[in-house]
């Protein structure tokens, strides 16, 4: 079940750096680049990659919106929002003259864990941008009409993607069941009503606790010069002063599960869906490269499993996935599916959970394994067709995986996966006491009866 | 599985709506010029108040160029036109197989008819059976995909290049030898009727289904391209078979390859797996040249009530232009004049008001002339006022057409779209495979800057006018329409209130016929 539209396609990252069985013909390209952290602690990574005169610019902020204040969910990204609008030295919607109207583009997207803007310019306008980044961290300067406005935004934003869409409630409350303490359990686009109390000091606090440059890492890969590029971060960047105060961090641990959770809600949908939902370790975790290959298995493509079985073969569901959710503090491992017409909520459960079984009773095969790494790598070389493909992935590794290295190194990790590691994991990590089930079914059911259990 | 990064990631603009139009392809040198020349404009609005050397951006550097790879092409003798393309930044290689044909020659009682065809291609062969094909494709960690849009059908592989080989094999044999079971065909009949009850539970889905049948009626660019639940309980094995025959040769087919690879190595890919494709020696079915749309009853007001609606899509819908036009850039630049980010839809409804997370714009050239479409999403209490608004920016864009200030950008923005798209395998053949489809030389790669920039103010305002007419648009809401219906009826009493359960997309009427 992938709506992608609000989605950025920002996926996993691994990327081979070395010749791997199989795959001798084709080179697997390294991304190079050069890592330093100026005094103020801002952190730098650069790549030049000089295939196209376009240079892509990313600032990564440690911020995300398991950070948003108290009361306040939803914060976090409306910030990300008011990060366009009037800082000291530029003009509401500045950033979109600097981008869009040279022939680039720009935009930014918050997730639980990290704020990420970013911009692709034609590469003689890398200074240009360098300025207008370290100019927008260097303070904002908002009023409360556009606050107001771009507030508004926001609103329609969420109507756009949880209340117009029949699923959009679904993954919403997935995300928001899920978990009990973390404050992961406030989805990142947050509620009408925490928005709505947001005031312009809030924005003025939020800017001083977080976007400060120890806390920020600057990736730019495509067309440029090293020593240059080094020359005007020095300029822009070097003067902006670290606050003496220390950073906020959450320190709420999430408690392990201890028995089965059952949820039922209803929606505008027509078809009715089921959303299990397994508490799994953070995304740096040993364990998290056999969950991402065992998602792989369970739901990439049409010869996965999942698909095959409950679309394909028992045309149960008309769509299914499955996604390790991977973050920073406590990760979810998901499956959903929504059901074909005339298909009952407990079958497909029931044949979800038959799918999950058969991974903890028997290893994968070789085939099957292999099937999923290529596919992976695949996966990875499309995500690097792009300069800013590459950056994403560079500030992932930085921030999230907390060693850039892995950029180069992840593709061997998976590599290295085997058959008994994810029966392991799935042994581990998908038993009974462990899952959170939704069945989210028509407003039209209540009464009937219809598609309940 | 992969690309999912945690439920949500809410993001300042919507990825889909950086709507380019129809066709984009290739961007070279001068891109740099238009955008140096525009970046002073933006300075001196800046200048004054420049108190330190921080307080104003730097200025850009000298522009860099770069120029896109040539297409090679080649037809086999059994008339299979062949496109390569090479670009060795990425080990990635894209293979598109293209059928002249999609859903306009669906017949009107079979809507669906082309991409169901398309779709099953990849659900069994004479050698392979559905599970088989998914698992050969995948295991080279290769995507297999295949469907119908209007005016084409394609089969599309795309991977690594090492892998490219096997995956082309596959790919001919898809594309050549389906055998269209009957069991996968109702499989897939399921599958599409599912999704036809998925699409009728979102707003924007059913606002764009109802515009295409407002703007053509029952002609052939009219109908849902993947069926309703009538059309599709209605097509057989057999229909799919014909279809099949009747479209899929050699004679009525392109093939581009992009990427990865030399244009010896794909020719010869090329040569190996459809070089014995038979062409049948029955004429080619004629093309659908006067294919007469039915279009544009101009002045309707159409309102979908769907009272449990989240958000209200409104629509502003009328006839464009077909790909062929001589105004196909005026079109273009137009168009983004109107949509995009900082285009004037945005400007208004987004960033002026925050009505709507996203306004834009799209006009789809087509082989016939396709449909020219604004669009917003919004609360449903304003679905009225975005109506109002987007009718005005369509007729302010002929009375207040763009002076250079606001039209250089909108040009920029339009060649760096262009350029952008190249930078991919599948971005490389998706342009390149449109120029052919339409039959344009594949050399307006080259032009396509120049096509851009030679577009005055005076074009913009005669091509608003003229062929973008406010007047002669239609409008359609798909929201809770007692929020928004007292104040649009106002204004058009003429407005046609069709609640959801009685929405047919079958016809014209749009309306099920009351049954005794």
């Amino acid at each position: 079940m992938v709506r992608t539209s609000i989605r950025l396609a920002l996926s996993v990252l691994l990327l081979a750096s070395l010749q791997l069985t199989g795959f001798a013909q084709t080179r697997m390209p390294q991304i190079k680049f050069t890592d330093r952290t100026l005094a103020n602690g801002l952190r730098v990574l650069a790549a030049p990659d000089h295939s196209s005169p376009t240079v892509a610019i990313q600032v990564w902020y440690h911020v995300g919106s398991k950070d948003d204040p108290p009361n306040r969910s939803g914060f976090a990204h409306l910030f990300e929002h008011i990060m366009f609008k009037s800082t000291k030295n530029m003009k509401s919607e500045m950033m979109d003259r600097l981008t869009e109207d040279v022939g680039g583009f720009n935009n930014a997207f918050t997730n639980d864990d990290v704020t990420v803007y970013f911009e692709v310019v034609p590469s003689n306008y890398l200074e240009t941008l360098i300025w207008a980044e370290a100019d927008r961290l260097s303070g904002l300067n908002v009023d409360d009409g556009n606050f107001k406005s771009e507030r508004d935004v926001v609103k329609e934003e969420y109507r756009q993607s949880v209340l117009a869409p029949p699923y959009g409630r679904f993954e919403y409350l997935l995300q928001q069941k899920s978990f009990l303490e973390h404050p992961y359990k406030r989805p990142t686009i947050g509620s009408i009503e925490d928005l709505d109390a947001a005031s312009l000091k809030d924005v003025q606090d939020f800017h001083s606790t977080f976007y400060r440059p120890d806390n920020a890492t600057l990736v730019v890969v495509g067309d440029f010069d090293s020593k240059q590029l080094d020359a005007w971060v020095d300029k822009y960047f070097a003067p902006i002063e670290k606050p003496s105060r220390p950073l906020p961090r959450v320190q709420v641990k999430e408690p392990p599960r201890k028995s089965e959770t059952r949820l039922t809600e209803y929606g505008s949908n027509d078809l009715p869906a089921v959303g299990l939902t397994y508490l799994t370790p953070r995304q740096a975790d040993a364990d998290s490269d056999a969950l991402r290959v065992a998602d792989v298995i369970l739901s990439g493509g049409e010869s996965s499993r999942l698909y095959h079985s409950l679309v394909y073969t028992q045309q149960l569901a008309a769509e299914v996935n499955s996604s390790a959710e991977l973050r920073e503090d406590a990760s979810l491992f998901v499956l959903t599916a929504v059901l074909s017409e005339g298909k009952k909520v407990e079958d497909v459960e029931k044949a979800m959970l038959v799918e999950i079984k058969k991974l903890q009773d028997e290893q994968v095969s070789a085939a099957e394994l292999d099937k999923a790494k290529n596919q992976i790598i695949t996966n990875q070389l499309r995500q690097r067709e792009t300069s800013n493909g590459k950056a994403l992935a560079l500030g992932e590794a930085a921030v999230l995986l907390g060693d850039v290295a892995r950029v180069n190194t992840d593709l061997e990790r998976l590599q290295a996966v085997t058959a008994a590691d994810i029966q392991r994991v799935m042994k581990k990590y998908f038993n009974d006491t462990n899952r959170l089930v939704l069945d989210y079914l028509p407003e039209a059911s209540k009464k009937s009866g219809e598609g309940e259990r | 599985m992969m690309n999912t990064v945690k439920g949500f990631l809410p993001q300042r603009r919507e990825a889909a709506k950086e709507m380019a139009s129809g066709w984009s392809p290739a961007g070279v040198a001068s891109l740099r010029l238009c955008v140096s020349l525009l970046f002073f404009v933006t300075l001196f609005s800046c200048v004054a108040n420049a108190q330190t050397p921080q307080a104003t951006p730097p200025p850009p550097a000298q522009p860099r160029s770069v120029t896109f790879p040539k297409p090679v092409e080649q037809t086999l003798s059994n008339g299979l036109r062949v496109i390569v393309i090479e670009r060795h930044e990425s080990p990635i290689v894209s293979a598109q197989l293209l059928i002249k044909n999609g859903g306009e020659v669906d017949p009107p009682e079979l809507a669906g008819l082309a991409d169901m065809t398309a779709n099953l291609l990849t659900k069994g062969t004479q050698t392979r059976d559905a599970t088989k094909i998914a698992q050969e494709v995948e295991s080279l960690g290769a995507s297999l995909d295949s469907g119908a849009r209007w005016d084409s059908s394609f089969a599309t592989v795309s991977g690594m290049s090492s892998k490219i080989p096997q995956a082309m094999e596959i790919l001919a044999d898809v594309v050549r030898r389906p055998t269209f079971k009957s069991e996968e065909v109702e499989r897939l009949r399921q599958q599409y009727l599912d999704n036809v009850t998925l699409a009728l539970g979102d707003p924007g889905t059913i606002a764009r289904m109802v515009a295409a049948r407002v703007v053509f009626g029952d002609s052939p660019y009219g109908h849902p391209i993947s069926g309703t639940t009538e059309s599709l309980t209605r097509i057989t094995a057999a229909d799919i078979s014909k279809m099949h025959s009747r479209y899929y040769r050699p004679d009525n087919a392109i093939l581009v390859i992009g990427g990865d690879i030399s244009a010896k190595d794909g020719m010869a890919l090329a040569t190996k797996y459809f070089g014995d494709w038979q062409k049948p020696t029955t004429p080619l079915p004629e093309l659908s040249a006067a294919m007469e749309n039915g279009g544009n009853k101009a002045g309707r007001v159409v309102v979908i009530d769907k009272p449990d609606a989240g958000q209200a899509a409104v629509y502003l819908a009328r006839t464009g232009i077909n790909r062929k036009d001589p105004d196909y850039f005026r079109g273009v630049v137009s168009n983004s004049v109107l949509s995009g980010y900082s285009g004037r839809l945005n400007q208004e409804i987004r960033i002026k008001r925050g009505l709507s997370y996203g306004a834009g714009s799209t006009l789809d050239a087509r082989r016939d002339v396709g449909p020219f479409v604004a669009l917003a999403q919004t609360k449903n209490e304003s679905g009225a006022q975005v109506a109002d608004l987007l009718l005005g920016e369509i007729s302010r864009l002929s009375s207040a057409p763009p002076a250079d200030v606001e039209l250089l950008p909108r040009k920029a923005v339009v060649v760096g779209n262009f350029s952008r798209n190249l930078e991919t395998a599948n971005g490389l053949v998706g342009q390149v495979g449109s120029l052919a489809l339409y039959g344009l030389g594949l050399d307006e790669i080259n032009r396509y800057i120049n096509n851009v920039q030679a577009v005055s103010t005076a074009d913009i305002q005669k091509f608003a006018g003229t062929r973008l007419d406010a007047k002669t648009s239609n409008i359609i809401i798909v929201g809770n329409a007692k929020a928004f219906l007292p104040e649009l009826q106002k204004k058009y009493p003429n407005v046609e209130v069709i609640p959801i359960g009685e929405l047919d997309l079958n016809s014209a009427s749009l309306r099920k016929k009351q049954t005794g």
